[in-house]
């Protein structure tokens, strides 16, 4: 089997060669890379999920309090809003669902990278909320789910071997930024079946993300990172929103993945979490990292 | 570059709160630990560029303790490393190497174990998502990525070494994925690191230890689940 792809283009055309879908193709790439079978490929697929779904349903019972007090149950807090001002239960679901994810990342819990710790909520927060809202019989096992699942690798695949999925290298275009390309590619899969869709998707999504610093205060991934999974998560609902209308990306995804490679590389490394700029060296950010630095003495430690 | 594995991508699966800082930390020490093969007397750990900044805020030095305490970097238990090393007696010197060096990724740590009478350094760079190249052992250039199982080999510099050592994985039914052999700059000895699919058999690494020109073998398990 052919594995190697290096973009998009190079992957559709394997699809297209090949037969299967895109995301049964994925799971069979994955098969072979790893000496696995497919069913036991989709068994991993299957318990990523779910460890999600538990980090999800941690994030609203137990509202997550960091150590540094700058995660303070933000998802508790969007989960207990009676009459949200935007009135669509995707959205709301998915907001509040990559911030209840990436809180339990923040404060210690167990997740899964998506494609990073610092952006783990986006993806998983997107499927669910479209599982809850539109699929309810969806589950960590349905092939369905498993299937956005591997196009949201796919996705996040092309834009590690074009540029890079680490905000150290390449700044949050390549963390939140990815994963909501990842998303809405995943959801525009979901919505069309199209794989073209989705990659029309995610390069609308990242063209909106293109930039985006990495300065995280005191160098923890928190500020601006919990809040930002719910703004990418939305990032991403409205790239889907352009796709379903028939808003095509004007530059292609590969295209914009190479640019989103080349911004990174223009970036200064104090917007590459080094947290030496940006948030980070605001007087709140400094404060923040001076209380870390004296071992968080406010702190009431559990 | 091809594009990386699914799981790759879609992972690991880790304990918060950063997959640079906290699981690529605890996924390099816990091979660090591995190749070593004992609890160390004494371990010094040196966090490099972006790590030296922000190690304390991610935990950075727990990720650390728990790999060099053997714990697998899924393990829920990573929370706890810190008391679980005191009870354990294992002491670290963490320290910051504040200055960039070009030649490094951002994210290295540099680990260095020692303990009955042997002394184990590794480079490592945490290059996102939680994905990990093991750099340098001991001062011989590597690129181990812990995704496989690995059979490390240090060998006098001499031919047929690596033949032997592949055949005797290969006799063991062992499939090998890659074997790259790197010298020292002595030139006198090398470091083979094989990575094979599954777990090689002890037996067959007695087989390679028993190789004359073997000076030492270990087997480093995958960090993947
Ligand atoms: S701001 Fe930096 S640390 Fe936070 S999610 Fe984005 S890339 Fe990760």
């Amino acid at each position: 089997m052919r594995t190697s792809f290096s973009s998009a283009a190079e992957l559709l055309a394997l699809v297209a060669a090949d037969g299967r879908s895109l995301p049964e193709w994925m799971v069979a790439r994955e098969a072979f890379l790893t000496g696995r079978d497919g069913a036991a490929v989709r068994d991993e697929i299957a318990r990523r999920l779910s460890i999600t779904r538990t980090a999800l349903a941690r994030g609203f019972k137990e509202p997550q309090r960091s150590v540094s007090g700058l995660t303070d149950g933000a998802a508790a807090k969007l989960h207990a809003l009676a009459e949200p001002p935007v009135r669509d239960e995707l959205w709301n679901r998915a907001l509040a669902y990559a911030v209840a994810i990436n809180e339990v990342s923040a404060c210690g819990g167990r997740i899964v990278a998506f494609p990073t710790a610092g952006s783990s909520g986006i993806v998983p927060g997107l499927l669910w909320a479209w599982r809850d809202e539109r699929e309810g019989d969806l589950t960590a096992s349905s092939p369905r789910l498993q299937d956005a699942v591997a196009v949201a690798g796919a996705i996040g695949a092309v834009i590690a071997a074009r540029a890079t999925l680490s905000g150290a290298a390449g700044g949050c275009q390549a963390e939140c930024g990815a994963a909501a390309a990842m998303g809405s590619g995943a959801l525009a899969w979901l919505a069309s079946g199209d794989p073209d869709r989705a990659f029309n998707a995610a390069a609308l999504s990242l063209k909106n993300s293109l930039g985006l610093a990495c300065d995280p205060v005191a160098g923890l991934v928190e500020v601006p990172c919990v809040k930002r999974n719910a703004f990418l998560a939305g990032n991403a609902l409205v790239a889907l929103t352009l796709d379903s209308a028939g808003v095509r990306s004007a530059v292609p995804f590969d295209e914009v993945v190479s640019a989103m490679k080349a911004i990174g590389d223009m970036m200064s490394p104090q917007l590459k979490e080094s947290a030496e700029g940006g948030l980070a060296m605001t007087p709140t950010g400094l404060r923040a990292k001076a209380a870390m630095e004296a071992g968080f003495p406010d702190a009431s430690r559990s | 570059m091809s594009a990386p594995a699914l799981f790759d991508v879609i992972g690991p699966v880790m304990i918060g709160p950063s997959s640079s800082h906290t699981a690529g930390v605890a996924r390099i020490c816990f091979l660090a630990r591995k190749a070593f093969g004992e609890r160390p007397e004494k371990a010094r750990v040196a966090f490099h560029g972006s790590l030296a900044a922000t190690w304390r805020g991610h935990g950075s030095d727990k990720a650390a303790l728990a790999g060099l305490l053997g714990l697998h970097p899924e393990d829920e238990r990573l929370s706890f490393a810190r008391e679980l090393a005191d009870r354990e007696g294992l002491v670290v010197d963490f320290v910051e190497v504040r200055e960039s060096d070009p030649g490094l990724h951002p994210n290295t740590l540099r680990v260095e174990l020692e303990g009955g009478g042997r002394k184990l350094s590794i480079t490592g760079s945490s290059i996102g998502g939680g994905a990990v190249r093991v750099e340098n052992v001991n001062g011989f250039p590597a690129s181990i990525s812990g995704e496989l199982d690995a059979v490390l080999v240090r060998h006098r510099d001499r031919p047929g070494v690596i033949a032997g050592v592949t055949g005797i994985l290969a006799a063991a039914g062992v499939n090998i994925a890659t074997a790259a052999s790197r010298r020292n700059q002595k030139g006198d000895e090398a470091l083979l690191v094989v990575e094979v699919d599954g777990v090689p058999p002890g037996a067959a690494l007695e087989a390679i230890k028993a190789l004359g020109e073997v000076l030492a073998a270990v087997h480093l398990p995958s960090v993947v689940s």
